[in-house]
């Protein structure tokens, strides 16, 4: 019948059996990244900076399961080892942006008037630029290392989460008990811990989970134009820009370091995704 | 209506200022680094000094701005630190490129995005949407300079039907030119469709749960005169709004693409200005993207509102 | 009294006959259509009234095809013009939709579309159902304007919806409506949202329409008094069934069931009624938790023992009918004249 226009009653917070499996996909390949970042001295069969020159470019092979790269480094083990990279910065990144981001929200909300107009106002415009744009100007000034890289990104982030963390506390505000707690003498930061952040949380954790995946694509780009981990380090963003110049005689060079990018983001995507859907209930579908 | 576009532009003036500001704090944020990357590493302290007065970097900060700024209104952008040319006439060179490189991929976003998020609407929670939403989730998860890469690899080194890279302007040689802009456009616009066929779907199925849709049912209306007549126009009002947003990141996307295929454009400028720490090119470069983001924004703004006959004609109190 | 309406040589433009649309919930098979049947004969303008969630807008989108995906017709027939419509195919059925049958919601301004023109919008059925070009379906929407009274409608044909008044939009909507000359209009709460003196002129409207067309109109509502001075019959609906139908005069003078008396009782409109219904022990069922008794007894000041069972319909007198199984006993105090 032609209504799938004409609105349903009846069906709230149905188990989406394909949503659950989507969450379960994204989790284990968060799972996969982050055991391959945690513990990449036991799982990499090989020491991601061992040159073997004499087995340079060779493909997949059973002693090389990904192949080696233009000097004879096993490509699995630096795509492992990457992993730890991305992860740390990306982990960083998001904490920067996540605290930055809460203080300012929760401060606009909290204070509001001109405070409030001012910093929204700022995060605006941080938030107008090209996020490429400012992270590559950022490291520009500040001199390429994975720190800078961390930094860099994670105040990127802060002008979203910013505007999560005011949104949330405005939303707290205007229930009763904020009134009470200060009738009965609790000064503003008391408040402001005790009584907002406890309930801005929820929110801003499933943002992390979908900024996470954001961080790891920054931090990659940054790398792959030489502004991030710099070699011998391996970073997927290192390893395919140089895989790049190998392509026709060493093409999975090219697939590999892209293929591990493109999968961690889509497990952090996916479980950002799948917790949105999960904890927040205006997003019932 | 002109009410309207001189209000959007009253907002926009002040905010490139202010886009301009937060640009030049952040590329002179350390002091000192331009002479030494200009100078190298082990520059005396007495080069450095007179490298610096010589280019008036050891005034106060904003004194550099007003100078910078008063001399950027008049086109004059400054001198490259590192070959001594004249940056405004180079930028000037590079922006249409550029506006080819986004244009396009802007447009091939929205090819993809807009009937996809609209079919996921009229299907929703059926399995087509299901499964362009997971398209959609793919599409979001691919890193653009990788998509690149692998498109290079299929098209440029095996199948030899496009070219790695290079340039010829669209008014030479346009059966060039448009080879040449394939890939770079589809890597970015790609990408950029995944959010954007999102904010489709999302803007469409609020649009399809309105009244006046079920009266172009109960009217006799097929699916596709609902979707396309009915539906479509309403729901561009906030997506435009919204996913003007999205102009920008894939705007940013364009400094990574130019560099892999070798396009002169602003972005592989603001890479040059970056890697030489020619500050005076960074500047200008980094301006000019954000001048550009910006306008697109405001521009998008624009047509979203006079989409909407409620914004454009006044009410009539009768 | 008989139904005059009713002719031998025609068909009714409308039959239902013992509808059930049930609906697939978590918490059950919800029954919110349950053995309703309903006829509207050629030049008749028949009223439905109930509380919300008595199924009577349902029962529109039912022989619409309109319902919500997860809704289906377990049971009974539906005939436009003595054509089974029940499980028309889709495409059929869209071909109906604006031509054979129209709706007419409640909300005027939300059920036009913002960003399309009137005439657009107005002459938009026959662009569908006869491919008349679109410079002549726009012209026929400014003759249809005219024809609903609408002022100046050159001038308002070429404006947006946002720039009309209520009125003027319910009017647009009946235009709409109107377009193809249906043989069957459905009207949703119409004038819910008008102010008393629009409503009055939207009314005569109608009246006119009949009149001048020969038009069947369903006309739903919860408002007693647009019951009183616009139709010919009535059926009075709760929970999913019509407890109690007639002619309109009669059922107001000598209603038979205790659900249509506290109707009466009550100031016009079913609002009110709902309110003081609340104050009486009992709920409306859920369509998915239905009693096996009469679905009133609950809040029903006089149930007894029989009521555990659903009464049919019995007759009260001639073609009115009411299920309460007060009527098998001889005239009770139930019958007794509610006087207004």
């Amino acid at each position: 019948m032609i209504s799938a226009a004409v609105g349903s009653a009846g069906h709230r917070r149905r188990i989406n059996w394909r949503r659950w499996r989507l969450l379960a996909i994204g989790g284990f390949l968060v799972a996969i990244v982050v055991f391959c970042a945690v513990f990449a001295n036991f799982v990499a069969p090989y020491s991601p900076y061992d040159l073997d020159v004499a087995s340079m470019l060779q493909g997949p092979s059973a002693a090389h399961w990904l192949g080696t790269d233009e000097v004879g480094r096993d490509e699995l083990s630096r795509a492992i080892f990457a992993a730890r990279i991305s992860v740390e910065v990306a982990l960083v990144a998001v904490g920067v942006g996540l605290i930055g981001g809460t203080i300012i929200g929760i401060f606009a909300a909290y204070f509001g008037g001109w405070i409030d107009l001012a910093l929204m106002r700022l995060m605006e415009l941080l938030f107008s630029f090209p996020a490429i744009l400012l992270a590559v100007i950022l490291m520009a000034s500040l001199g390429t290392s994975i720190l800078n890289a961390m930094l860099s990104i994670g105040i990127i982030f802060i002008p979203g989460f910013s505007r999560l963390a005011r949104a949330a506390t405005n939303d707290v505000l205007r229930q009763q008990y904020i009134d009470a707690a200060r009738t009965i003498g609790m000064g503003d930061a008391r408040i402001m811990m005790r009584e907002i952040l406890p309930n801005v949380v929820t929110p801003l954790l499933v943002e992390a989970a979908v900024a996470f995946a954001y961080a790891v694509l920054l931090e990659s780009a940054l790398s792959f134009l030489g502004l991030g981990a710099q070699p011998p380090e391996p970073s997927w963003g290192n390893m395919l820009n140089t895989g790049r110049g190998f392509m026709g005689q060493a093409p999975w060079l090219g697939i590999v370091p892209g293929m591990a990018m493109f999968l961690c983001v889509l497990g952090f995507n996916l479980l950002g995704d799948g917790l949105r859907d999960a904890f927040d209930p205006h997003l019932r579908e | 209506m002109l009410r309207l576009i001189a209000v959007r532009l009253a907002v926009f003036v002040p905010t490139l200022f202010a886009a301009s500001i937060v640009l030049f704090i952040t590329i002179n944020v350390v002091p000192g680094s331009a002479a030494k990357a200009a100078l190298g590493i082990d520059a005396t302290p007495q080069a450095i000094a007179r490298f610096e007065a010589l280019n008036g970097l050891d005034r106060p900060l904003h004194v550099q701005y007003f100078d910078w700024l008063g001399k950027a209104l008049s086109g004059d952008f400054g001198k490259s630190f590192q070959n001594h040319v004249p940056v405004g006439p180079e930028v000037a060179r590079r922006l249409p490129v550029t506006l080819e490189l986004a244009l396009f991929a802007f447009l091939i976003a929205n090819i993809i995005a807009v009937p996809l998020g609209a079919i996921a609407a009229f299907y929703h929670q059926r399995k087509t949407d299901t499964a362009i939403t997971l398209l959609a989730t793919i599409f979001g998860a691919i890193p653009n300079f990788w998509l690149a890469t692998l498109l290079i690899l299929v098209f440029a080194l095996t199948l030899r039907w496009l070219p790695a890279g290079g340039y010829a302007a669209l008014i030479d040689r346009p059966i060039v030119n448009l080879k040449q802009m394939v890939m770079p456009a589809v890597s970015l616009g790609v990408v950029s469709s995944a959010l954007l066929l999102r904010i489709m779907r999302t803007s469409m199925i609020e649009v399809l749960t309105s009244d006046y849709i079920r009266t172009a049912f109960a009217k006799g209306a097929t699916r596709g005169i609902v979707i396309w007549r009915h539906a479509i126009r309403n729901a561009l009002i906030p997506y435009l709004t919204v996913g003007a947003v999205e102009f920008g990141f894939l705007f940013g996307g364009v400094v990574i693409i130019e560099d892999i295929f070798l396009l002169p454009g602003i972005g592989s400028l603001v890479l040059v200005g970056i890697i030489n720490r020619d500050y005076p090119v960074l500047l200008a470069a980094a301006l000019v993207v954000t001048v550009v983001v910006l306008t697109a924004n405001m521009l998008v703004d624009i047509v979203a509102s006079l989409l909407d006959p409620r914004q454009v004609r006044a009410k009539r109190a009768i | 009294m008989v139904r005059t309406h009713r002719r031998k040589d025609r068909p009714p433009s409308l039959a239902i006959d013992r509808l059930r649309v049930e609906i697939a919930t978590r918490r059950g098979l919800a029954r919110v259509i349950d053995d309703v049947s309903l006829e509207v004969w050629p030049g008749e303008i028949v009223g439905v009234i109930g509380e919300s969630g008595s199924g009577k807008t349902m029962t529109a989108l039912s022989l619409l095809g309109l319902m919500p995906r997860r809704a289906k017709i377990a049971a009974g027939e539906i005939k436009l013009g003595g054509e089974v419509i029940t499980h028309l195919p889709d495409a059929a059925r869209r071909r109906l939709r604006g031509s054979r049958v129209a709706f007419i919601p409640q909300d005027a301004l939300r059920a036009l579309n913002p960003v399309l023109r009137v005439d657009l919008q107005v002459g938009e059925p026959a662009n569908i159902h006869r491919q008349t070009p679109w410079d002549q379906a726009k012209a026929r929407a400014v003759e249809l304007l005219r024809a609903v009274h609408l002022k100046d409608p050159e001038q308002r044909a070429r404006e947006y919806p946002h720039q009309f008044s209520g009125g003027m939009q319910q009017r647009a909507m009946i235009a709409m409506g109107l377009a193809l000359e249906p043989e069957l209009l459905i009207a949703d709460e119409p004038t819910t949202a008008l102010d008393v003196t629009v409503q009055a002129q939207v009314l005569k409207l109608l009246r006119e329409i009949r009149d001048s067309h020969g038009t069947a109109i369903l006309f739903i509502t919860h408002d007693l008094g647009v019951i009183a001075e616009l139709c010919d019959w009535v059926y009075v609906m709760y929970a999913g069934a019509v407890l109690e139908q007639g002619p309109v005069e009669r059922l107001f003078a000598h209603p038979a069931h205790p659900y249509t008396q506290m109707l009466l009782r009550a100031t016009p409109t079913v609002r009110t009624v709902q309110s003081e219904l609340l104050s009486i022990p009992g709920q409306i069922p859920q369509p998915f938790e239905l009693p096996a008794g009469c679905r009133f007894a609950d809040r029903c000041p006089h149930r007894f023992e029989h009521c555990a069972s659903e009464p049919p319909h019995l007759q009260v007198e001639a073609e009115h009918t009411a299920r309460c199984w007060l009527l098998t006993e001889s005239i009770t105090a139930a019958t007794a004249v509610a006087a207004s």
